[in-house]
């Protein structure tokens, strides 16, 4: 369709504006990258799967955002069969491979469980025979699996979980029931339309000892159970299933709910590879422990903030290149009508939302990095059930999860809005992203739960270093503590910045001595006046929050001796002026703790302004540059605003007016008139039915 | 899908059970919740509301109950048939304008017919002269035209004078030539524009003789009556799907040379002479910043209420869902605890309660002094030459003080407001933990929805540099000695008065000094921001965060002011027992007292108050003002009466029957699950069974 709109430019051209961007910057922005994105052949990876994905139709995201949920799901199945087609098409099959392909195509893939929870469960909870069995198929997709564990009621709290699996004597086999409403598994991901198979995590009930008839809790257990017929994909009589409806995000999804009504399974559904019922004596025979799954569990967090760092990354891209190419307003101080108006990245008020964040992207990075590095080289240990430094990370890995998906999901929508009304439209690339990673902060544990486990953690460390304060330190903490219980009662509190200089090392100091000294009002509260914990939960909170900050600082900072030291300039300057941004940004975000702990000095939080300042206005010039290096192909960001190459305005015309299916219906806005869409002549009847 | 079985159906949630939780949340609280609500929303009101919905829940159209699964082009259907509808009720019942304001509030979604009845008829009865009113009024009134209002453009939102799209005077026909000389001229974002609209008011530059003239009103026809095309040389459409406001056409719009006749320019305050193809400009657009400030009053008391939707829902939730045993509890006490016993889901939800009543009652004082001012201005409009003035009232002649006291006030607090409503609703969504992520929460389409507030009638970080600015004035005339006589030079004045002595504000003992430390903490950052332009010359831009910071600051001041005086009045004081006010009085405390935390380190440098003091709210005061305020909580939210239907929420439903409900709609309500899908990837085969008919 040919129009007069055709031959229209932008005022500005945004492709020229991007180039003198990336001109005005001298960092390498290859080797950035491969600083950062090498790990596991990422960058290789990524633009051999592009390639594929590129030229498959259906991973196009035009339409999307218009589908109704039922569509979404019928597009996320298609996805996910497509996927797994060219997986075997072109033998890549590692689960390296399958996450870049879930992280290009960008969506929750209805088999997501399958080759995640399902798997992982089977293989580390099932007998060697239970696995002989099942592994084949699974791997073969002969059956596909979910993970049914939280319930309409219950979702963190494992063990308040109301679906029971009763063992029945006479004929050897689990009688798996739902005795309340609120018993229904709810949000397992898979199990809505998806799933055959469903790992259930059901109270296991046992006979009491000398009394038959009444039975007793032996806690949750998980059972492999099929759930639907595996030709007409039916339901089983005994079971209902299906989705829960639509959600925030995730709408490719089939989030699913489940009933059973007294529904039988032979004993070797339960999976037994610590755990089995002993059909002379109905009791539970344990082999061993589970291997605490300690180091995956860090691993997986590592994981998980690696994921953040790409996520957050993405946002600050979108923002960043728009906001370089958006202009409003004329300078004030500007004498002359003929000036340009400014681009919006050159208002302070716009800098202060985003480069905080382009420096947090930063500061996930080499924490995420740390925690892998640590996994690997402790993982032989760990088998030896020796834990040694990993102890430690591993508490911390609750805390620094919380933080760092707060952080990006929070980041998301902070750069979302400093984007403006264009942010809210769906040319922004934002809009799914958000939604979809909202769901972080809250599974795999509630951000503001977990992070109890971190509080709990250094109230007992701060109560050894309290009752031994000279014992022989065993890690960083240990020091830390000490260090605060000889010194807490001559501490000076610290200057960070001297008009605009900005002292490295003292704002690490700060970062510790907040942590300790926060530790200590904790241990006291707790351990001397005895309060009640539900009464110190948001003290506890901040606890872990200043103490998950502390790590990303001293991380962030201990890289300037290693990994950053060997890049060519500028590029280890901006990183610290990164590092700085980071960490006085966060200072000052908290002031009043840092004050209230005496860590950090008065003077110091009123030269914190201009100290921000002026350091963003020494990273602004590489802005464009830096998130050229994260290396977000155009295809992921899927962003009118993001473009790398700046054609911003022409995009988001052309996703408006070719590509919005609204555009080729005529509708009858004559309210007299019950017709909606104008010559149907319905009279409306369409819209009610579907009511 | 097999229909639900009898067993399925018979299942109940397992004890104790949300409607029990509530009603023994309701018994344990002695608030006289119907007393509450009248005195937020007067008996009128809640009347008016109550008569109104009766009708939309009579009505098919007004269904809700696929809102959540629809894709955009049966949203945009849905919501055009409902405003179709809405329009012939009103008619059919004779509801007045009020009436139909509160139906439209009631079925809370966007609908296609929005801006014609906002911005479009305001600006023609504002702007327009008799002939216009005569012209276009009168049929738009009566729906016999559709309009929308066209402002902003694909490259430019709030700043006004940079818009692209010209209006070029033709002296030899006496026509005006719309064009649109870039792709980023295109108009985007406007409301009802994309598929309803027929007409437009359009702003464009309008240009004489080769000189622009700056943005002007025009109103022109933009479709044909009959089919609904395009004119010849219009292009519009609809911009595509966006986070929230899908039910709503917001469109783009280009013009290539299109003429429209000299009429169409709205002629009120400005016009083009047609004999002398002169510039005239007649009177100045007072009552616009008028109207503006009126717009953003309306958002700051709106922002309560869309804020208590959230907090409603998540506050009932939180007394059912339960979760953990207390790790203090004794091994025999079985049972988890309610969620909203728990500090943390305390600290995040009752601050925000307590804004919503602050917000409340300083929307309802900025409106009423709006009207009193009001009365004033029409008394005698100043008609000042005003055609070299900038950019805001704060800088226009005498007469207009007040203005622009109510002015710069309502852009900072739209600002605040607003935002405090948006992400308090995100806050309120994740406190609800899973099932936040429900779309049956209830939560997250409604903040999708509100969300733009956040930008339009002013993007909230751009509004700031108005309040800053008129800060400055301000404080310079009271250096000067030569300041009227305002609350703003009023507390500027104190400070100064005491600036060698200092001052000591007991915040924890007494209201009134609470009230006074946010205004020292306002004037202290006032004159710094003073010093660093006017003696340290720093460039406006360089100091766009502290303008930031300073409006934030003057803003919280105005929301604790308001509260406390709200609270202190007459009319208030007869309306509560004296119980029920002293849980006011601990919301309010709570509001400031947190606020103030949270900002702590600017109380204390501004020497408002010490760090102990500081260390004391958080660690004491606040805590001990949540566990008074906890068991009204429930009472609290059903004060702000919101119906079931409106809330459209399973976690915020009234009985508790939050089990029930989500189970209910997921089950019975879900399209998705009446189809079967064959779920192998080697199989092309996707859907195997559809029978989303049958639903």
């Amino acid at each position: 369709m040919l129009d007069f709109t055709d031959k229209l430019k932008p005022q500005y051209d945004g492709a020229a504006t991007l180039q003198a961007e990336r001109n005005a910057s001298t960092i390498n922005v290859d080797e950035l990258a491969k600083h950062l994105l090498s790990r596991d052949g990422f960058l290789e990876r990524q633009e051999r799967i592009l390639r594929v994905l590129e030229k498959e139709k259906i991973f196009k995201k035009d339409h999307q955002m218009n589908l109704s949920r039922p569509e979404r799901y019928h597009l996320g199945l298609a996805r996910a069969k497509a996927v797994q087609r060219i997986m075997r098409k072109y033998s890549w099959t590692t689960s390296e491979d399958y996450k870049m392909f879930e992280y290009l195509v960008d969506e929750v893939s209805p088999y997501h469980l399958h080759l995640t929870m399902f798997a992982t469960t089977v293989r580390e909870q099932g007998s060697e025979a239970q696995k002989k069995y099942w592994m084949p198929k699974i791997l073969n997709y002969d059956i596909i699996g979910c993970y049914a564990q939280s319930e309409l009621g219950h979702g963190s709290n494992v063990r308040g979980l109301e679906t029971v699996a009763k063992w029945d004597p006479q004929r050897k086999e689990f009688e798996i029931h739902s005795p309340y409403l609120t018993a229904s598994k709810w949000w397992n991901g898979s199990l809505g339309r998806t799933a055959t198979h469903a790992i259930v995590v059901a109270q296991l009930l046992l006979p009491k000892k000398g009394k038959e008839n009444e039975y007793e809790s032996h806690g949750p257990q998980p059972f492999i159970v099929q759930i639907r017929d595996q030709k007409t994909h039916q339901p089983f009589e005994g079971i209902v299933v299906g989705d829960i409806g639509p959600k925030y995000g995730y709408a490719s999804m089939d989030n699913g709910y489940m009933l059973f009504d007294h529904y039988r399974v032979p004993k070797s559904a339960m999976l037994s590879r610590y755990v089995e019922v002993s059909e002379e004596t109905c009791t539970l025979n344990r082999h061993g422990h589970p291997a605490v799954v300690y180091g995956s569990l860090t691993f997986v967090r590592g994981q998980i903030i690696m994921h953040a760092r790409l996520i957050l990354a993405r946002a600050v891209t979108v923002a960043v290149r728009y906001c370089s190419i958006r202009r409003q307003f004329r300078d004030r101080d500007s004498r002359s009508d003929q000036d340009d108006e400014m681009k919006v990245l050159d208002y302070p008020t716009v800098q202060i939302r985003i480069l905080p964040l382009l420096a947090t992207a930063f500061a996930l990075h080499y924490t995420g990095e740390m925690m892998y590095s640590m996994y690997i080289k402790s993982r032989e240990a760990i088998e030896n059930d020796d834990f040694g430094p990993l102890a430690e990370l591993h508490s911390a890995s609750s805390g620094l999860k919380s933080l760092c998906t707060m952080l990006t999901a929070d980041g998301i929508e902070t750069c979302r809005r400093a984007m403006g009304g264009h942010g809210f439209g769906g040319g922004s690339g934002l809009i799914g992203m958000n939604a979809d990673y909202l769901s972080k902060p809250t599974v795999e544990g509630d951000n503001w739960m977990i992070t109890q486990q971190v509080a709990a953690y250094l109230i007992k460390k701060m109560t050894s270093a309290v009752a031994d304060p000279t014992a022989p330190p065993k890690d960083p903490t240990d020091e830390l503590f000490q260090f605060y219980l000889k010194n807490r009662g001559h501490h000076i509190p610290q200057n960070v910045a001297h008009g605009t200089e900005t002292d490295d090392c003292a704002i690490v100091c700060v970062f510790k001595w907040r942590t300790a000294d926060l530790s200590y009002r904790a241990y006291q509260a707790r351990v001397i006046d005895k309060k009640p914990w539900t009464k110190l939960m948001i003290q506890l909170h901040s606890l872990s929050r200043a103490y998950s900050e502390q790590i990303l600082v001293t991380t962030f900072h201990n890289s300037f001796r290693t990994s950053t030291s060997t890049l060519s300039s500028p590029t280890p300057e901006v990183l610290r002026t990164c590092f700085r941004l980071y960490a006085l940004h966060t200072l000052e975000t908290s002031a009043s703790s840092f004050i209230l702990t005496n860590s950090v000095s008065s003077e110091s939080i009123y030269a914190l302004q201009d100290a921000i300042l002026a350091l963003m206005t020494e990273l602004r010039p590489h802005a464009v540059k830096l998130v050229d290096a994260w290396s977000i192909p155009d295809f992921l960001l899927a962003s009118a605003l993001g473009r790398s190459d700046g054609k911003v305005y022409e995009e988001l015309y052309d996703m408006a007016h070719r590509r919005n299916p609204l555009n080729r219906i005529t509708f009858n806005p004559d309210w007299r008139s019950e017709e909606i869409v104008l010559g149907s002549g319905d009279g409306g009847r369409h819209v009610l039915s579907k009511l | 899908m097999a229909p639900t079985p009898d067993w399925v159906k018979q299942l109940k949630p397992s004890a104790p059970h949300g409607s029990g939780l509530l009603a023994a949340e309701r018994a344990k609280s002695n608030l006289p919740v119907g007393r509450l609500s009248e005195l937020l929303f007067t008996k009128e009101v809640l009347n008016r509301k109550q008569r109104v919905l009766d009708v939309l829940k009579s009505e098919k159209v007004f269904d809700k109950s696929q809102n959540y699964f629809a894709g955009r082009i049966d949203r945009f259907g849905t919501a055009l048939a409902r405003a179709k509808k809405l329009r012939n009720l009103r008619l059919k019942h004779g509801w007045d304008l009020e009436d139909f304001r509160t139906a439209n509030e009631l079925v809370s979604e966007p609908g296609p017919y929005a801006l014609h009845d906002s911005m479009f008829l305001v600006t023609i009865k504002e702007q327009g002269t008799p002939e216009q009113h005569d012209l276009f009024l009168k049929k738009a009134e009566k729906h016999g035209i559709i309009g929308c209002y066209a402002q902003t453009e694909l490259g430019h939102g709030s700043n006004v004078r940079g818009l692209e799209t010209t209006a070029t005077w033709n002296p030899e026909d006496k026509t005006f030539t719309m064009h649109s000389p870039y792709l980023t001229a295109s108009k985007w974002w406007i409301g009802s524009l994309g598929k309803t609209a027929n007409y437009a008011v359009v702003m464009a530059q309008l240009i004489i003789d080769g000189k622009s003239y700056g943005p002007h009103p025009f109103v022109m026809q933009i479709r044909d009556l009959k089919t609904h095309e395009p004119l010849e040389n219009i292009h519009v459409g609809d911009i595509g799907p966006k986070f929230g406001y899908n039910t709503m056409d917001n469109g783009f719009l280009l013009f290539k040379n299109v003429k429209i006749p000299h009429i169409g320019m709205l002629a009120r305050f400005s016009r083009v002479d047609p004999k002398s193809n002169k510039y005239v400009r007649r009177g100045s657009p007072f009552l616009v910043y008028g109207t503006l400030t009126w717009i953003r009053s309306t958002i700051v008391m709106q922002a309560g209420g869309v804020l208590a939707r959230g907090v409603t829902i998540a506050t009932r939730y939180s007394a059912i869902r339960r979760q953990f045993q207390d790790r203090d509890a004794r091994e025999w006490e079985g049972g988890e605890n309610q969620v909203l016993n728990y500090t943390m889901v305390q600290i995040r939800l009752l601050p925000l309660l307590a804004a919503t009543f602050a917000l409340h009652f300083t929307g309802k004082s900025m409106m009423n002094l709006y009207q009193e001012n009001q009365k004033k201005m029409n008394a005698g409009i100043a008609n000042a030459d005003s055609s070299k003035r900038g950019a805001g009232p704060e800088e226009t002649e005498s007469g207009s003080d007040l203005l622009a006291d109510l002015h710069a006030t309502s852009c900072g607090l739209k600002a605040l407001s607003s935002t405090i409503a948006a992400e308090g609703l995100e806050v309120c969504r994740r406190a609800c933990g899973g099932h936040g992520y429900s779309s049956f929460s209830g939560i997250g389409p409604w903040y999708a929805d509100y969300l733009p507030t956040t930008t339009w009638e002013g993007d909230n970080y751009m509004l700031t540099q108005q309040v800053a600015r008129y800060l400055l004035k301000s404080a310079r005339s009271v250096l000067n000695n030569n300041a009227p006589t305002n609350d703003t030079t009023r507390i500027l004045k104190d400070f100064r008065s005491r600036a060698d002595i200092g001052c000591a504000f007991d915040i924890l003992g007494s209201d009134c000094d609470l009230v006074s430390a946010f205004a020292w903490r306002v004037s202290f950052l006032t004159f710094e921001v003073l010093k660093h332009r006017d003696e340290q010359k720093k460039a406006w831009n360089d100091l766009l965060v502290d303008f930031y910071r300073l409006s934030k600051a003057h803003s919280q001041f105005m929301v604790v002011k308001n509260f406390h005086s709200a609270l202190s009045e007459n009319s208030t004081r007869e309306k509560l027992d004296d119980d029920t006010l002293q849980i006011m009085h601990k919301l309010f405390r709570l509001f400031a007292l947190h606020t103030l935390e949270q900002e702590g380190s600017e109380f204390f440098a501004s020497g408002a108050c010490t760090v102990k003091q500081i260390s004391l709210a958080r660690t004491n005061a606040v805590m001990k003002l949540l566990q008074d305020i906890r068991p009204h909580a429930v009472g609290l939210v059903d004060a702000w009466a919101f119906d079931d239907w409106v809330l459209d929420s399973s976690l915020g439903r009234k009985d508790g029957k939050v089990y029930e409900d989500m189970f209910y709609r997921a089950s019975e309500l879900n399209p998705l699950n009446w189809i079967t899908v064959d779920p192998y990837p080697d199989s092309e085969v996707l859907f195997r069974r559809d029978e989303r008919s049958k639903l």
